[in-house]
């Protein structure tokens, strides 16, 4: 597996543009302008021209904001930035926005390589994607999917939220169901928490009530695997052989690049945050912020990534990567889990029990 | 310095009449303080009386005043403070002085403690100079106030100075008339040495020092001295006053307020209200101390970390040194260990040592609710006084419980008789009388139970009365009332930190109220855990705390690893300070919580 001497194989770009404002979301972006994005253009090539990229990487995401709010030619320049470092991409992911998406555009994601689409279908309510400030229909993810279909992209996720203000179980039931009628591949289901610095936390917006909240989960759980999605990690379900590849090198806990204002990365233990605010990136694309990590914080880290994939984490690459067990490691912690049956062991994988695998943060402090 | 140049006395005052800040005016108008020394509130040298905006602790400090007789004066100023459950402290200054004081607020008249204050200081045949403050305010009303204190106390205010300690107003008449009005100390100063012990505290490299009033001899660096009651003998390195830094000087003589240090590394050998003799030429006896006041509320304090029990003690030790009222004996509980019964003289008081406790000597407590003592009468005759309610013996044991009841004065004006009423009423309160003092303003009496009134009803007769009320009380003795102990399972677990005493006829609305309360504050945990009241063995009200259905984060990849992991580091932070009882985790206020009443807003 990893292989500290070795260059990282998974690259993210974040592209911080967004045609507008979704109400939940924190990350890092701006309203789109042609200029702005020509000079970010002009930036993301020097980061490129410095950072000496594994030429065989094996995943690529792009991710934002929103990759699609860029124009035709600023998107082909962006794919033709990478195209040194992606031909060899096993899995070379996009993120859509439903309303940006054009024809030509999917054509050049295709024709840079770009083999995997993930899609922001967020709830099938037209009403709740209006209250999340969201500017497209349920219908639009559909024509979406088409598009990008006919230029060859068939490996598609949709992104569902649910716990949303005024959602009942009906609209629930009835996002899912209009979701697996799509016949993605793959179906991320994040239950909303309300950051600060959002649209809806200063609008005062909260989350619905833990139960609900709990039954909502308990049904997605329940339900997609019904449906040939199998659930492999806490929020993310695929059909069989279309695990997100770039996603499972996060919580196998191995290297990647991270590229542009706000995106992160980790190489030989240390993780870095880019700057974050684009001016600051424009005017030096090399800026960030670097946490050297340390031998306990891998040690942690590689466990709470890896408890969360249901299979659990591989106790031979823990002792492979740390020269120490996983149970020497964490002694009587460990050992307490164990015997409390909230942790199990089965031939080389440890991994969260099933009992309590909608609990594991309460698992994780005990390891702490 | 001759005697009759000396003026020792104090302040005196109902709380927020302006007390310490007529103390900084003095200390600033008799050039004893360089104004860039000058902090507001000189006297309170507390963080927490800063922050608080209360006198706790008295402070001594020595000034020099030049007087328009052209004679030098040498005064000793004792701050005291002014809160009802620090009356205890007032004593003990008052027994230092020849002369008071009195300082009241003539946009508030005469309070409840304004009476008391007073009243104790009588008592200790002090001399007492009415002042009127706050006169430059808006709403003062200096004839009126002279007029209440005149009818009410019956104090002479013909001569009383109208002054504002905010801006320094006619507070040199108020230093005129200390000399004038205040008689000098008397004391033979080649009598035998007794020094009254007033208060003391610890510094770790000198030892106890002791604060004391010269009443009669000298006291010198050299001498041996003997604590009468303690019979320790010590040898004095360092003699000394305050103004208010610390002050070395050759020695003390009658009259004289100040401090000494001798190496003394037994915090109990020095009692507060003890008298110092010489070994050589001793007295032939003490002085009378002063009124000890004996606690009124117990609690449990536990460390939450088992570990630093050493270093609890250790703190109270320390803090019983200058706060000898402050009482402690270890006792163990199933649910939190090893800890200490405290006495309290009062809620504020019991607050006061908690948050010492934790900020000067940086320790988790785990407190629990507070409790008075009952006397519980057993079926063979013998009584035996319960200050924890878990030690209340099996209902089939006790023949009859009484409990401490107290008379409560409450001065209020006409408009809020109905909601002071009601307070009364809802705490057990059993109507006496009601007096008018003026007109619009009246002392209503009630006799109370004390367990009704040490938690918040201080505050909720504030806030009934918009500020207005003012209170005071006083034990009146024991009464026999049909009290029952009520326990608290959780999880099927009685957690003996967590029973109260009650009066039977409110056991049902308390235990659900306490229930309710606890499925509040207990935090969900991976199972779910019955929450249940009892009275000698029977449930008599019950409810659960769903267990923790959804524990996860929704998004982790790999941007933001940090901030999920502080995430959890944080949720386990706050659980430091839960204890763990049996199977379920209990947060600290958890323990609080039996005290509060569903009847009533939270």
């Amino acid at each position: 597996m990893t292989n500290p001497n070795k260059k990282p194989q998974a690259l993210y770009l974040h592209v911080p543009f967004c045609r507008s404002i979704c109400y939940y979301c924190d990350f890092v972006h701006r309203p789109y302008q042609q200029e702005a994005a020509d000079r970010w253009l002009d930036a993301l090539e020097y980061e490129i021209s410095k950072k000496k990229i594994n030429p065989d990487l094996r995943t690529v995401y792009i991710g934002g904001g929103t990759p699609t709010s860029l124009n035709e030619e600023q998107l082909a320049r962006m794919l033709s930035l990478l195209d040194p470092c992606t031909e060899k991409a096993e899995e070379y992911t996009c993120e859509i926005n439903p309303e940006t998406l054009t024809a030509a555009k999917a054509e050049l994601l295709a024709l840079h390589g770009v083999n995997r689409a993930s899609i922001g279908f967020q709830t099938g309510s037209d009403r709740l994607l209006k209250m999340m400030g969201r500017h497209h229909t349920a219908e639009d993810v559909k024509t979406a999917m088409e598009l990008l279909k006919e230029a060859g992209i068939g490996n598609i996720s949709l992104d569902l939220m649910y716990s949303l203000p005024g959602q009942t179980m009906a609209d629930l039931k009835e996002a899912a169901e209009y979701a697996v009628s799509l016949e993605p591949k793959h179906l991320s289901l994040y239950s909303l928490t309300i950051e600060e610095n959002t649209v809806f936390a200063k609008k005062g917006y909260r989350p619905l009530d833990e139960d609900t909240e709990a039954d909502m989960y308990e049904y997605i759980c329940s339900t997609l695997p019904e449906k040939g999605f199998r659930q492999y990690e806490i929020s993310n379900f695929a059909r069989p052989g279309y695990e997100s590849k770039h996603n499972l090198v996060y919580w196998h806990y191995e290297d990647f690049y991270g590229l542009s204002a706000g995106a992160s990365g980790k190489e030989n233990h240390c993780r870095y945050d880019n700057v974050r605010s684009l001016p600051a990136y424009l005017k030096d694309p090399l800026q960030k912020e670097i946490i050297s990590l340390g031998r306990e914080d891998e040690m942690f880290e590689t466990v709470m990534m890896g408890l969360r994939l249901k299979e659990g984490m591989s106790l031979s690459s823990f002792e492979e990567r740390f020269s120490v067990s996983f149970e020497e490691a964490f002694g009587e912690k460990a050992e307490k889990l164990l015997i409390e049956g909230k942790l199990e062991i089965a031939g080389n994988q440890i991994k969260c029990a099933d009992a309590y695998y909608h609990l594991l943060n309460s698992v994780l402090e005990e390891l702490l | 310095m001759d005697q009759k140049y000396i003026r020792n006395f104090c302040i005196i005052a109902h709380i927020d009449h302006g007390k310490s800040t007529l103390a900084d005016r003095i200390l600033e108008m008799t050039d004893t303080v360089k104004e860039r020394d000058m902090k507001t509130q000189l006297l309170d040298d507390m963080e927490l009386e800063r922050e608080r905006g209360i006198t706790i602790k008295l402070n001594a400090v020595q000034l020099s005043y030049h007087a328009k007789d052209g004679h030098e004066y040498l005064f000793n100023l004792i701050d005291t403070p002014g809160h009802v459950d620090f009356s205890y402290e007032v004593s003990r200054s008052l027994a230092a002085c020849e002369g008071a004081i009195l300082v009241v607020d003539s946009t508030q008249g005469v309070q409840a403690q304004t009476l008391a204050n007073t009243y104790l200081a009588l008592d200790n045949d002090l001399e007492i100079l009415p002042v009127i403050n706050k006169v430059d305010m808006n709403n003062s009303q200096p004839d009126h106030t002279k007029k209440e204190i005149e009818d009410i106390i019956g104090l002479d205010c013909s001569d009383a100075p109208l002054i504002s300690a905010r801006t320094g107003l006619n507070v040199d008449q108020v230093l005129e008339q200390i000399v004038t009005h205040i008689p000098a100390p008397k004391g033979d100063v080649n009598a035998p040495l007794q020094a009254l012990v007033f208060d003391s505290f610890y510094d770790p490299y000198r030892g106890v020092i002791a604060l004391v009033r010269v009443r009669e001899g000298k006291l010198k660096i050299g001498d041996r001295i003997r604590f009468m009651a303690t019979g320790a003998e010590y040898e004095v390195l360092e003699t000394g006053i305050r103004n208010p830094r610390e002050v070395r000087v050759d020695g003390l003589s009658a009259g004289d307020v100040g401090w000494f240090a001798a190496s003394i590394k037994s915090i109990k050998h020095v009692q507060v209200g003890d008298t110092v003799t010489t070994v050589a030429n001793p007295a032939s006896r003490p002085l009378e101390g002063y009124r000890k006041m004996n606690p009124m509320v117990y609690c449990g304090l536990y460390p939450s970390d088992a570990a630093r029990y050493e270093d609890l003690h250790d703190a109270l030790d320390k803090l019983q040194l200058n706060d000898a009222s402050l009482q402690y004996e270890p006792e163990t509980s199933q649910a939190l260990g090893f800890g200490f019964r405290c006495g309290f003289l009062g809620l504020l008081h019991m607050d006061v040592i908690q948050e010492r406790l934790e900020r000067e000597y940086n320790l988790d407590l785990i407190c629990t609710a507070p409790s008075v003592i009952y006397h519980v009468y057993l079926s063979d005759g013998s009584m035996i006084a319960i200050d924890n309610p878990a030690k209340m013996p099996d209902a089939s044991r006790i023949d009859h419980v009484e409990e401490p009841y107290v008379k409560a004065s409450i001065m209020v004006p006409d408009s809020y008789i109905g909601a002071v009423m009601e307070l009364c009423q809802n705490k057990r309160g059993i109507y006496q009388t009601m007096e008018v003092i003026e007109a619009g303003r009246n002392t209503i009496v009630y006799e109370l139970p004390l367990s009704e009134i040490i938690y918040d009803f201080f505050d909720r007769l504030k806030s009934c009365s918009k500020g207005y009320a003012s209170l005071d009380y006083e034990l009146i003795g024991y009464r026999k009332e049909d009290l029952v102990r009520m326990d608290i399972l959780l999880n099927g677990e009685q957690v003996d930190a967590l029973s109260v005493i009650v009066h039977r006829s409110n056991a049902y609305k308390r235990g659900s109220g306490i229930t309710i309360r606890l499925k509040e504050l207990i935090p969900k945990q991976q199972f779910e855990i019955p929450v249940q009241a009892a009275v000698g063995g029977k449930v008599i009200a019950r409810t659960n705390i769903k267990s923790l259905r959804k524990n996860v984060l929704a998004k982790c990849y790999g941007g933001d690893i940090s901030r999920k992991k502080k995430l959890l580091e944080k949720q386990k932070e706050g659980k430091k300070r839960m204890k763990e009882v049996g199977s379920v985790v209990i947060p600290q206020e958890a323990f609080m919580s039996v005290l509060s009443r569903d009847d009533e807003p939270k």
